[in-house]
């Protein structure tokens, strides 16, 4: 049995491209605006931090120069309430208890209200 | 006393007993974080020498730093009061118009830098202090001196420029 064959001269080209033209930029300008697009984006995002690094370092700075003040003022009035309250310990107990078995300052964690006021 | 301030009742616990004769008075700073915020830097500038002995005496004292250093905690209180005490009495409206900025803008600094450069010019002319932000990249334009804060809300006038103050040639 004779096998079928290509005819004579082969097949036709078969179309397989559509006959348009090709719209838009060329690929490689396309990578060259987005690579445009993210290098301006990440300079300013540099930028950005930068700055943010600077306002971060002016404002620690201003509170590194208040530090010792507010401390000073907040120990002031510590030592005010700690004095009170041995006075206040030793006219009530007749002497003053040590509670702590150190010689740091202990921060109390609570508060007495003096009956009366003397200011 | 602790850090939350002790409350029962809803009535806040004061006790108003005032310190014993034996330590010395001294009259309290009494400004609120926006005047301190915008003096801070004059502040740093004057009292630097007190603010470091008070810190040291800290470290040196560790547990009793509060009773062992309230002549240093006098003596910056006292120098602090001086810096905003002269700034009031020179600067008055220079120093309100840059607080009441911070005040306004969530004490962010970079909001209020024309009123910070009017402050920066009349405190340097009455009191010789610079405002000055310590290791900062050289090469750079202090932060404080740029005319473009890229973060604040308002631009900056045209033709407002920051006050650089003349370097000491030394």
């Amino acid at each position: 049995m004779p096998q079928d064959m290509p005819p004579v001269g082969g097949y036709g080209a078969v179309q397989y491209k559509r006959n348009l033209p090709a719209r838009g930029f060329r690929p490689a300008t396309l990578l060259a605006i987005s690579g445009g697009v993210i290098i301006f984006g990440w300079y300013k995002l540099i930028v950005g931090i930068r700055e943010q690094n600077e306002l971060a370092r002016e404002k620690m700075w201003s509170r590194i120069h208040l530090i010792p003040l507010l401390q000073a003022e907040e120990d002031r009035d510590l030592v005010r309430r700690h004095l009170a309250d041995q006075a206040r310990e030793k006219k009530l107990l007749g002497e003053n208890l040590k509670v702590y078995n150190s010689d740091r300052y202990v921060r109390p964690t609570f508060a007495i209200t003096p009956g009366h006021t003397t200011k | 006393m602790s850090s939350r301030k002790p409350i029962f009742n809803q009535q806040v616990l004061y006790d108003t007993t005032p310190l014993p004769d034996s330590i010395p008075k001294v009259k309290e700073l009494g400004a609120s974080s926006a005047p301190l915020l915008s003096a801070s830097f004059f502040i740093g500038a004057r009292c630097k020498d007190y603010n470091d002995d008070f810190m040291k005496c800290k470290t040196e004292n560790p547990g009793t730093g509060e009773f062992e250093c309230l002549k240093e905690g006098r003596r910056i209180t006292r120098c602090a009061r001086s810096v905003i005490d002269d700034i009031n009495k020179s600067c008055l409206d220079q120093f309100r118009a840059h607080w009441s900025c911070l005040d306004d803008n969530n004490h962010q600094l970079w909001q209020c830098r024309p009123a910070e450069w009017k402050l920066n010019k009349c405190v340097f002319e009455n009191l010789k202090l610079v405002k000055e932000i310590p290791d900062q990249p050289k090469q750079s334009t202090p932060v404080h001196l740029r005319t473009k804060q890229i973060y604040a809300h308002k631009g900056i006038p045209i033709g407002t420029q920051p006050f650089i103050p003349p370097t000491t040639t030394s």
